[in-house]
């Protein structure tokens, strides 16, 4: 299945080979290595009102 | 795309979803979820291909309308502007895994079109922005309850 001719010879717009980013499901799906637990502490960061201590 | 002013543009972002080999449950939830951020007016769908990495690391590229029935991505698909290039697919396979496939989404966040062309209209420019990972979050957290331990 050969990309459309359009695509061809153009310049791409993605600079530099993509690196793998960390997999975010095994963070936070429930499992031996993943505890439910993460998942609430992720939430509890983002809980409104909280404030960094600096 | 072409009738789209700089000015009235959003951010345009991409991200690339690999199935590892055996691994892929198409239900239609995605393309689901995908039409209702259409839908919504929250983003606008600029650019898919399908990656394919074969086990010796031969990468193959499809166009979404080559796999017949899209479904609840018919719409989507016809709206398509064709960003990509043929030179970008090897770039965005470098982070498979040979035996997967991967779905590649170029979208514009329509939602920050009118809160980025305000910054400019007030003299503010972007000079970085970017994605927190999870596990960031997860380590500082997780950092800052063993701190507040120490301090009992």
């Amino acid at each position: 299945m050969p990309l459309r001719p359009a695509r061809v010879g153009r310049v791409g717009v993605i600079r530099a080979p993509v690196a793998k980013t960390a997999v975010v499901a095994a963070a936070v799906t429930p499992g031996r290595g993943a505890p439910v637990a993460k998942t609430a502490v992720v939430a509890a960061a983002v809980t409104p009102g909280r404030r960094r201590r600096i | 795309m072409t009738d789209i002013s700089l000015d009235e543009l959003g951010p345009v972002d991409y991200l690339v979803v690999e199935f590892p080999a055996g691994a892929s449950n198409f239900t239609g939830e995605m393309a689901a979820e995908l039409r209702a951020l259409v839908d919504s007016g929250t983003i606008r769908v600029i650019d898919i291909l399908i990656l394919t990495k074969d086990a010796d690391g031969t990468v193959e590229a499809a166009e979404l309308s080559d796999f017949g029935e899209l479904g609840e991505l018919e719409a989507i698909e016809a709206e398509l502007a064709e960003l990509l290039a043929a030179e970008d697919v090897d770039q965005l396979a470098a982070a498979m895994e040979p035996g997967s496939t991967a779905g590649v989404l170029i979208w514009e966040n329509l939602w920050a079109a009118p809160f980025a062309s305000a910054a400019r209209r007030s003299g503010g420019q972007l000079i970085a922005n970017g994605r927190i990972p999870i596990q960031a979050i997860i380590a500082s957290i997780e950092a800052d309850e063993a701190l507040a331990t120490v301090g009992d």
